[in-house]
């Protein structure tokens, strides 16, 4: 049918399928800025303006819109030219991976058009509709309301950071603030004395993507379009466990329109672990492309590709499988009983330790000798915990196009935080040499760690390969939730040894840990675990024992903290625990215990990565964790919770208050392991280019890496080209993981750069007849001692064009040996309804201690962002099965995620240490924000009601029954 | 989604015509929020009825008339619509989503849990149902029950009484999240109270605040059985309260 629809004022005539959604047309017509987050219209990624109104254009038909005017964010601003919407989403960091900015910014619009002084509770009502993972929705109100002030013409305040004064040091700065609640949204920055005055360093920088991300503009993997591309389905299996008895594939080959359907039989079997990590990857290789055996709901069967998705679609159902239904089991604790089913009885499984029993892997550690320190303790402390199952959830799901280019390589243009990983882990699986591939990474719409996999990219690999043709395949939101990755449940128990004043003397953790039916990061996650959960207390002795186990639940994998929320979940409740039948202070009896400045992080050799042989037990370098606890426990009040007025409020009978606290201690790259590299060069106006292998994910590192260079060569930022990441173009990086690119790939460009600085100022010694070690680089210019100076451009046009010509260019790589931690205090203010087990969080406070943040605003929205995502762990989302190990709650809404208009008051410090080992003093932030916030609620609902609840999330009936006992 | 039929009657009587075919499994579509975007096999055909003048709201004396393309969000912005009503709306669904959803989708849709369904309910809200026999007021807790009083016709509106005070409690995991039981209460001009739930029945229902141990609620990850028993006895207290003369509504 012909539909005829306005789009940003022209008027067009688009052919369209009765079913089809305007999503789907308008996307098909080039307005890229409409984007997919599901089919079911509750991300509200493809929102878009009709008739003025914002509307999910997932879940209206194209023909609905026939007659109707539709406006989209291509619409607001021509080339070079932005609206005042979008200038104010770029200037308050309000754009992470962008990916539902576009949408955001209509919902800015529409409310701005009718209301020009929206309140906050209405710019937040406006945003509810639009799902944001990434940002917790503080900086995109913040952008609404200078949008408003902008539009009106008023005059706006810069965007810098704030100072605050530091709690437990001097410093000797004016213009510092009080630490104060006023300034929720702007950067809040606590200075620390060895810190050097920087140029772009340390500022709140725009971020170097913003402004196509503004604009909508197409940058994601979808956003091509290729002659004769075809569209990929996969059958997902319908069983927990079976084996595969035949497939008859007849029926779905004969549909017109099936170009190829793949599956065990026609495809070679070559082992893996899917696992986005280094070379060897970790044991078991324990998956192959296509399987004769399904392990879990949603394990893959057959792919298709076919000229439609209709027609995948349509092909998927066509393929007739016999299946041999197995028994199948679910829970860790199961798994491990005789008599449990086997989950990987294939003869060519490699690298399990007892898969008769189930267990992949059995880890331990020790550090001294617990037995004798439990022995010689005064008072042992035991108890067990549960932490569950819970999505990523990027709203961006897995995508990927695989083509042959004119070279008769393979490209997959994925959305993956991993390229350099993925090409080789690839290349096995289509027989076809790594040379031949080639991994291009444009902006990713979030990853979390879901994305630190090969997920898909083998599945268009084969139908490209089968098909000679381009292939794309875009997980569904149901395929998002249920076959790509999730964060490991686990069940862990803490025995604790301390003497009479309240010293840990030995510390043992045992997990035993979900790995679902493959190993792919099993190893890896649970490491951590055992490494950040006995990392942050000091104790002669120390023991970690772990089993991990295959069962039958979606596969976990990497997620955003990789075992550190679990195990700081578990410890920082037993933590509370013992402090309270020690009759202490929390956070004295922590303080008491807590490793700081000089301390050995005495587990790391043990449950290193890599090569461990001969490992040095490193120490802690940094901690600003007694400023990060002085300034929480202003932030929150926590002087409150002592209070009975305040717990028990009289005019609430129903309501109890309470305020929690939770330690927090991350790492920053795995040493010896994670590499990074750069290259960078000049170009003929002095600006240059940048390249690295480093994977922003929406994260705010090509920006942050950009500052790094621009420091060194002393230029702005602007003259900083940043492009990544391309396997074919750019230097190696192990990828965006593990808290390492601000801290190993920072290091890499840092080097790169200065090895271009040494021969600029080779150059300008040379143009300015002066010793090199006389100049300087500030300020688009090279600087003699005497005041003379040359530019930067005519540096680049004298090397380029005139005399003893060469391109000043550096390349550097660097691997670290040592992983500096970055310590935070997590506080949370909870009311819980005595009648109902209802939790409603009110406030979480973080300060965190990240050495010198190099943008404190894409820093803050890390925190901001990182304190969300773990807030819907710790309170209300997880993964639902029902007996058969079908999830039942595939979609947003039953997994809730939080909205913009129910949001905790956020609230984020950044305490600056000065790191020597990282790049102008950095250590890493991006996971630490997930670490402290469930046991900090845990904590707070133990002082508001007294029930100490051992497993997460706080959903209402869990609380309520802790309550009734 | 397989529609291969897109329809927009300028008329009622299109309207109905098309919905009768038996050759063509057809389908009103209000704001399509629902029914659009699921992986559903049917119907063929959707009847678009925008354009059929269904979207304003009037008063009869004391009644207040809906009309059933009327959205959500102009529900939530509508001050002659009852203050609990508005409520409802506007947390039924984001912005995004109560643009375009209407309250005759709502109806037709018949969401076990619709916060908006039960505060209808409460308010003994009638359904007018047209089809080619005729127009017909249906009470919406009959239409919930047995949804083949609209087989062939359109909800063309809902009347709501315009008197009285409501006010409705619920228990979820997050502020804005889909209540596991929402407890919504109407005390009538006439004093009379009526309570309906949602989270204890497979539609939301009429409850009797004495009768709800005979409640046989589905239960889910979010809440068993009983849970929802003891939520939906604490919070029909809590209504009760606030309904009450000198309550807080």
């Amino acid at each position: 049918m012909i539909v005829n629809i306005t789009v940003n004022g022209e008027p067009h005539e688009f052919e369209c399928a009765p079913h089809e959604s305007l999503r789907t047309v308008l996307r098909r017509e080039g307005y890229y800025s409409v984007r997919f987050g599901s089919a079911t219209g509750e991300t509200g990624a493809a929102a878009v303006l009709v008739d003025g109104q914002l509307i999910s254009a997932d879940v209206m038909l194209a023909a609905q819109a026939d007659r109707h005017e539709i406006e989209t964010v291509e619409g607001l601003a021509s080339p070079l030219s932005l609206h005042p919407i979008q200038e104010a989403f770029i200037a308050t960091g309000a754009i992470q991976s962008g990916y539902a900015t576009p949408a955001t910014i209509l919902a800015a619009k529409q409310l701005l058009e009718t209301n020009p002084e929206p309140s906050e509770e209405e710019i937040r009502d406006a945003l509810s509709g639009i799902l944001d993972r990434e940002t917790g929705y503080l900086r995109p109100v913040l952008a609404v309301q200078r949008a408003a002030a902008l539009l009106k013409g008023q005059k706006v305040e810069e965007i810098t950071k704030v100072l605050i004064k530091p709690l437990t040091y001097d410093i000797d700065i004016e213009d510092l603030t009080e630490p104060d609640p006023l300034h929720p949204v702007l950067p809040k920055v606590v200075p620390h004395p060895e810190v050097p005055e920087t140029a772009v360093v340390g500022k709140p920088e725009l971020k170097v993507d913003a402004v196509k991300l503004a604009k909508g503009n197409p940058a994601f993997v979808d956003d091509i379009e290729m002659r004769g591309m075809l569209h990929a389905k996969v059958l997902y299996s319908p069983h927990a466990h079976a084996w595969i008895v035949a497939i008859d594939d007849s029926k779905a080959r004969a549909l017109p329109g099936v170009r190829a359907v793949l599956h065990h039989e026609n495809v070679a079997r070559v082992r893996y672990a899917s696992g986005g990590q280094s070379y060897p990857n970790p044991l078991p290789y324990d998956q192959v492309s296509f399987d004769n055996k399904v392990r879990y709901v949603g394990d893959r069967v057959a792919a298709v590709a076919a000229d439609t998705v209709e027609i995948a679609e349509e092909a998927v159902k066509l393929i007739e499988v016999s299946y041999d239904v197995l028994s199948a089991v679910f829970d860790e604790n199961d798994a491990i009983l005789d008599g449990a089913p086997v989950i990987h009885d294939e003869d060519d499984m490699e690298g399990a330790h007892d898969v008769s029993r189930n267990i992949v892997h059995h880890l331990s550690a020790d550090v001294g000798d617990v037995d004798e320190g439990f022995e010689h303790a005064d008072r042992v402390f035991e108890r067990t915990f549960r932490v569950h199952q819970v999505q990523q959830a990027p709203i961006e799901p897995h995508i990927a196009i695989a083509y042959w280019d004119s070279d008769e390589r393979m490209v997959i243009r994925t959305s993956t935080q991993v390229p350099f990983h993925v090409r080789r882990m690839v290349a096995p699986l289509l027989d076809l040499d790594v040379k031949r591939i080639r991994i291009v990474k444009p902006r990713i719409g979030g990853g979390f760690g879901v994305k630190q996999e090969m997920l898909i990219e083998d599945i268009v690999g084969h139908l490209t390969k089968a098909t000679g043709r381009p292939v794309r395949y875009e997980l569904t939101r149901e395929e998002e939730f249920v076959s790509s990755r999730t964060r490991h449940p686990q069940t862990i128990t803490y025995r604790t040894g301390v003497d009479e004043s309240g010293r840990l003397v030995a510390q043992e953790m045992k997990v035993l840990a979900n790995t679902g039916p493959y190993g792919t990061h099993g190893l890896t996650v649970q490491m951590v675990s055992g490494l950040r959960g006995l990392s942050s207390y000091k104790a002669r002795n120390k023991r970690f024992r772990c089993d991990v186990v295959y069962t039958n639940i979606p596969v976990p994998g990497a997620y955003r903290g990789y075992g550190a929320p679990q195990a700081l979940f578990a410890l920082e409740s037993h933590m509370e625990d013992i402090a309270a039948a020690l009759d202490m202070d929390p956070l004295e009896f922590r303080q008491m215990n807590w490793t700081t400045t000089g301390d050995p992080i005495d587990v790391a050799p043990e449950l290193g990565e890599g090569d461990t042989e001969g490992a040095f037990v490193p120490v802690v370098t940094s901690s600003g964790i007694e400023e990060c606890v002085a300034q929480g426990k202003r932030a929150i009040s926590w002087q409150r919770r002592v209070d009975p007025e305040w717990v028990n409020p009289r005019e609430r009978p129903h309501i109890r208050r309470g305020i929690g606290f939770a330690l927090c201690m991350h790492g920053s790259a795995i040493p010896g392991l994670d590499m990074g590299a750069a290259s960078i060069k000049i170009n003929d106006d002095g600006s240059f280019n940048l390249l690295f292998g480093a994977t922003d994910l929406g994260t705010g590192a090509d920006t942050v890496l950009g500052q790094i260079a621009a420091e060194v060569l002393g230029v702005p930022l602007e003259d900083i080209l940043v492009y990544a990441a391309d396997t074919d173009m750019t230097p190696f990086d192990t990828g965006a993981y593990a808290s390492s690119t601000t801290y190993i790939s920072g290091m890499a460009v840092k080097r790169a750069a200065e090895e271009a600085a040494r021969m600029v100022v080779d150059r300008a010694a040379l143009m300015l007849d002066e010793r090199p070690d006389a100049i300087e680089l500030h300020d688009r210019q090279a600087w003699s001692t005497d005041g003379r100076s040359v530019s930067l451009a005519d540096i680049a046009l004298s090397s380029l064009h005139q005399r003893q010509q060469r391109q000043i260019m550096g390349t550097a790589s660097y691997v670290s040996p040592e992983s500096p931690p970055p310590y935070a205090a997590q506080f949370a203010e909870v009311e819980v309804d005595m009648d109902t087990g209802q939790v409603e969080v009110k406030s979480l406070v973080m300060a965190v201690d990240c050495g010198v943040p190099i943008n404190p605003i894409t820093a803050s929205g890390q925190v901001e962002g990182g304190m969300v995502q773990a807030l819907g762990y710790a309170h209300c989302e997880e993964m639902a099965y029902d007996e058969t190990g079908r999830m039942t709650n595939p979609k947003f809404g039953p997994y809730w995620i939080y909205r913009a208009d129910e949001m905790p008051r956020i609230d984020t410090y950044l305490v600056e240490t000065m790191e020597k080992s990282g790049p102008f003093g950095a250590k890493a932030i991006a996971e630490i924000p997930k670490d402290g916030v469930a046991p900090a609620i845990r904590n707070a609902i133990v002082n508001a009601t007294g029930a100490r609840i051992d497993a997460i999330p706080f959903t209402p009936e869990r609380v309520w029954t802790a309550l009734q006992v | 989604m397989t529609i291969s039929e897109y329809h927009r009657p300028a008329t009622l009587e299109e309207a109905l015509a098309l919905l009768a075919r038996t050759e063509v499994k057809s389908a009103p579509l209000g704001g399509g929020t629902l029914l659009n975007g699921l992986p559903d096999d049917e119907p063929e055909a959707v009847v678009d009825l925008q354009s059929l003048g269904l979207d304003s709201t009037s008063k009869d004396g004391n009644t207040l008339i809906i009309g059933a393309m009327t959205t959500l969000n102009r529900l939530t912005e509508d001050d002659s619509v009852p203050v609990m009503l508005q409520e409802l709306s506007h947390r039924e669904a984001p912005n995004t989503i109560r643009n375009v959803a209407t309250i005759g989708g709502t109806i037709g849709a018949g969401d076990p849990e619709s916060g908006l369904l039960a505060g209808l309910l409460a308010y003994d809200a009638q359904v007018t149902v047209v089809n080619q026999t005729g127009s017909s007021q249906v009470p919406l807790g009959e239409l919930l029950g047995d949804p083949s009083h609209l087989d062939g016709g359109v909800i063309t509106s809902v009347s709501v009484p315009t008197g009285g005070a409501g006010a409705y409690e619920h228990t979820a995991r997050t502020p804005a999240d889909i209540p596991i039981v929402l407890i919504a209460g109407h005390a009538a001009s006439s004093g009379a109270i009526r309570l309906a739930a949602t989270g204890v029945s497979e539609t939301p229902i009429i409850i009797d605040p004495g009768q709800i141990g005979a409640l046989e609620p589905q239960p889910d990850f979010r809440g068993s059985a009983d849970y929802r028993r003891h939520l939906a006895d604490v919070l029909s207290r809590r209504v009760l309260n606030r309904l009450e003369p000198g309550g807080n509504p």
